[in-house]
């Protein structure tokens, strides 16, 4: 989104040519269960359906973002791509190879290329070993440099993300949180991997540093010509670094666009209860805005509504939603790059609050009996979303 | 307000002055985990005591030999003369045999500091060999999970269902006591424990960001279990095995108190104990009080430096295990 990022895209891919070579990483119709534990002996296995069909392709150089709720699945999403977890079926290639069923060994040197920053920058670092040991680590499990040779190497990596060299032999008790996301993406950076897989790697710190650690991301994307999964559950956070932007919904794309067109025009209407609940900083813009409040929680993943996942919650809700599976495509002559699963996409400038859902009470979520999809007044004020626009107009 | 202000300017004084009277730029330095824990202990008075308790008793046990010259009696010789008195029975504590003899007229004090190197010896050896066995397999099936954990899990709760005594003493019959099988038997009876807390503190980090940081850079199950685990539990394990040293004195007491211990005619607390019990009520108190005490000095020491380590290495004061 911003000039940052849009100027990388081009110098990232600058070495290949061509659209097909253009993309790094295709996913296709990656699908990730996690077994229960079965409720009694005969019982049929139950699974959570973390990932449910997605596919997505990601270019080289780009910031690809992925949003949603807490437990649609985008984690997971990120850990099969990372191979941390063994992909249920599916297909993910990278840089042209087949990775999907490949073993740890033979997936080791394709370490190098593919790294993940974490969320929890206290959770992600060795509370027992010091810094330079942790980001050391590189280049220790690939015996790409001993010593002295590793120490100014490491020092090198911290320059670069901002950190004090001199700082080495600390713990990761003595940094701060943004201290210590930085030493994460420095761990990170020491293979100068191709693909970056950020999950969610802001959402842990304050403010005021995510905007640091957001820019320094930019920069080094820019610098070394990295592509980035950016995962996160902010809106405005995903819209201040992607390119494009897919938004999950319980393990499935509901829709993908570039951030540009998301952010303006959403066909979802998951998207758009999404966005409408985006704090606006203006309180005068804030009354007037029509918010849409959805109902319910998110249905249970372990048995995921038929049709359409959105539909019990869906204000447009009709009885297609129930039978069919919308498919990802372009929807009311959108071009290519804009992709909505949906039947009943929403018109630019459509008003969700004014759809009352066509289907009966029986597959839908309601409260007390009754569907409530009322205007609310939004009154909750998002510090993030206010900081990170200043952020960007910088 | 004058009042007021004047006694809290120099309530506040106090917390001031040393930080203001601090260098300027003095650097603030980090100190390990490890650094943190051992100067905890120095601090600790009872940890000094117990620790200078526990070194005078394994000084004892090393210069064993310096006592038998200093007495000029060898732990092993009878002296039927001077170290039996008219009925056959023990002599007591005399400017010849400062603790006195025991039932066969060999000298209690040179046996007793024998008997430490034995005690210790095997305190020693088999904590070692349960904390290694216990660490590995811990480790193991804590990391590995599924088939490895459940097969690893039901031998530690097998190992620690049955009965110690019974089984050791049937053990130690069938073998032939020796000071090695005495070792293995008490060290392959202490590892479950150990192994069923290291298998629980890696469990729970397991799931923790920086294991999967580590599989994302490649790491192999080794290099997580030794690199990025063991430093983890480490601490666990010393504490316990501190703990687990007087134990592990006792049992070695407990099998030779019971005949199946170091065989004859080594010196040995337990064996000592078991023969004085006899002689005791005779009024030969010293024969039965000295090992006894020695047993006791060397087990509470031991017990109290281990509270003590656990202590250090978790300054909050809960507990470690449960």
């Amino acid at each position: 989104m911003s000039d940052n990022t849009s100027a990388s895209g081009p110098s990232g891919s600058a070495a290949t040519a061509g659209s097909s070579d253009d993309v790094l990483l295709r996913v296709e119709n990656l699908v990730k269960y996690f077994p229960l534990k079965k409720s009694g002996l005969f019982q049929p296995r139950e699974y959570v359906h973390a990932v449910d069909g997605v596919n997505l392709e990601v270019r080289r150089g780009e910031t690809y973002g992925v949003v949603g709720e807490t437990g649609c699945g985008k984690s997971t999403l990120a850990r099969c791509i990372a191979r941390l977890y063994d992909v249920t079926s599916g297909r993910i290639t990278f840089d042209g190879r087949d990775i999907t069923k490949i073993s740890q060994r033979q997936m080791r040197p394709l370490r190098k290329e593919i790294q993940m920053i974490f969320q929890d920058p206290y959770g992600s670092l060795n509370p027992r070993r010091r810094v330079g040991s942790i980001i050391g680590d590189p280049f220790a499990i690939h015996n790409l440099a001993e010593g002295a040779e590793r120490k100014r190497r490491v020092q090198e990596l911290m320059e670069l993300v901002g950190l004090n060299p001199e700082h080495f032999n600390r713990f990761p008790a003595e940094f701060s949180g943004g201290q210590r996301q930085r030493i994460g993406v420095a761990r990170a950076l020491a293979f100068r991997p191709k693909l970056i897989i950020c999950d969610e790697p802001v959402s842990a710190l304050d403010v005021s540093i995510q905007a640091q650690v957001l820019n320094l991301l930019i920069d080094l994307q820019s610098e070394l010509g990295l592509t980035y999964i950016f995962i996160a559950h902010d809106l405005s956070v995903v819209r201040h670094v992607s390119d494009r932007v897919a938004v999950m919904y319980l393990g499935q794309i509901a829709e993908a666009a570039p951030a540009s067109d998301l952010f303006v025009t959403p066909r979802h209407p998951y998207t758009g209860a999404l966005l409408s609940a985006v704090p606006v900083p203006d309180p005068d813009v804030s009354d007037r805005r029509a918010q849409i409040i959805l109902v319910g929680d998110v249905p249970s993943p372990i048995s995921p509504p038929a049709g359409c996942r959105f539909h019990p919650r869906c204000p447009k809700a009709a009885q297609v939603c129930v039978d069919q599976m919308p498919v990802l495509e372009p929807r009311l002559g959108d071009g290519p790059a804009h992709q909505a699963a949906c039947h009943l996409p929403m018109a630019a400038g459509e008003n969700l609050a004014d759809f009352r859902p066509s289907i009966g009470a029986d597959e839908r979520i309601t409260e007390g009996g009754v569907d409530v999809f009322d205007e609310v007044p939004f009154d909750t004020v998002d510090a993030t979303a206010q900081a990170l626009r200043k952020g960007s107009q910088r | 307000m004058s009042i007021i202000s004047s006694a809290h300017g120099e309530a506040e004084a106090q917390p001031v002055t040393p930080a203001g009277g601090q260098p300027v730029g003095k650097k603030i330095e980090g100190r390990s985990p490890w650094r943190l824990a051992y100067e905890r202990l120095r601090a600790d008075r009872a940890a000094i005591i117990s620790l200078v308790t526990i070194i005078v008793i394994v000084l004892c046990a090393v210069f064993a030999p310096v006592f038998a010259s200093i007495t000029g009696h060898p732990p092993n010789v009878q002296y039927v003369n001077t170290g039996e008195n008219a009925a056959g029975g023990p002599v007591p504590p005399s400017s010849l045999f400062w603790l006195g003899t025991d039932s066969n007229g060999r000298d209690l004090l040179v046996r007793i500091v024998y008997g430490a190197r034995i005690s210790l010896e095997i305190g020693v050896l088999s904590t070692l060999l349960a904390v290694a066995l216990g660490t590995i397999l811990g480790l193991a099936a804590g990391f590995f999970g599924r088939v490895v954990d459940t097969i690893i899990a039901r031998i530690v709760d097998v190992m620690l269902s049955i009965p110690f005594l019974l089984l050791a003493l049937s053990l130690a019959y069938i073998v032939g006591p020796s000071v090695l099988v005495v070792t293995f038997i008490i060290g392959g009876f202490s590892w479950a424990a150990v192994a069923r807390i290291v298998r629980g503190q890696v469990m729970t980090m397991r799931e923790k960001e920086y294991i999967e940081a580590a599989r994302a850079l490649g790491a192999g199950p080794w290099r997580i279990m030794i690199i990025d685990l063991l430093p983890n539990v480490i601490a666990q394990v010393i504490v316990y095995a501190s703990l687990l040293i007087p134990l592990a004195i006792v049992a070695e007491a407990g099998l030779s108190f019971l005949g199946v211990g170091v065989p004859a005619p080594t010196a040995d607390w337990g064996e000592m104990i078991s023969t004085a019990g006899g002689y005791y009520q005779y009024g030969y108190w010293w024969f039965l009080f000295f090992p006894s005490l020695a047993l006791l000095l060397t087990t509470f020491a031991f017990n109290i430096f281990g509270d003590s380590v656990r202590d250090a290495f978790d300054p909050r004061g809960g507990q470690l295990f449960v």
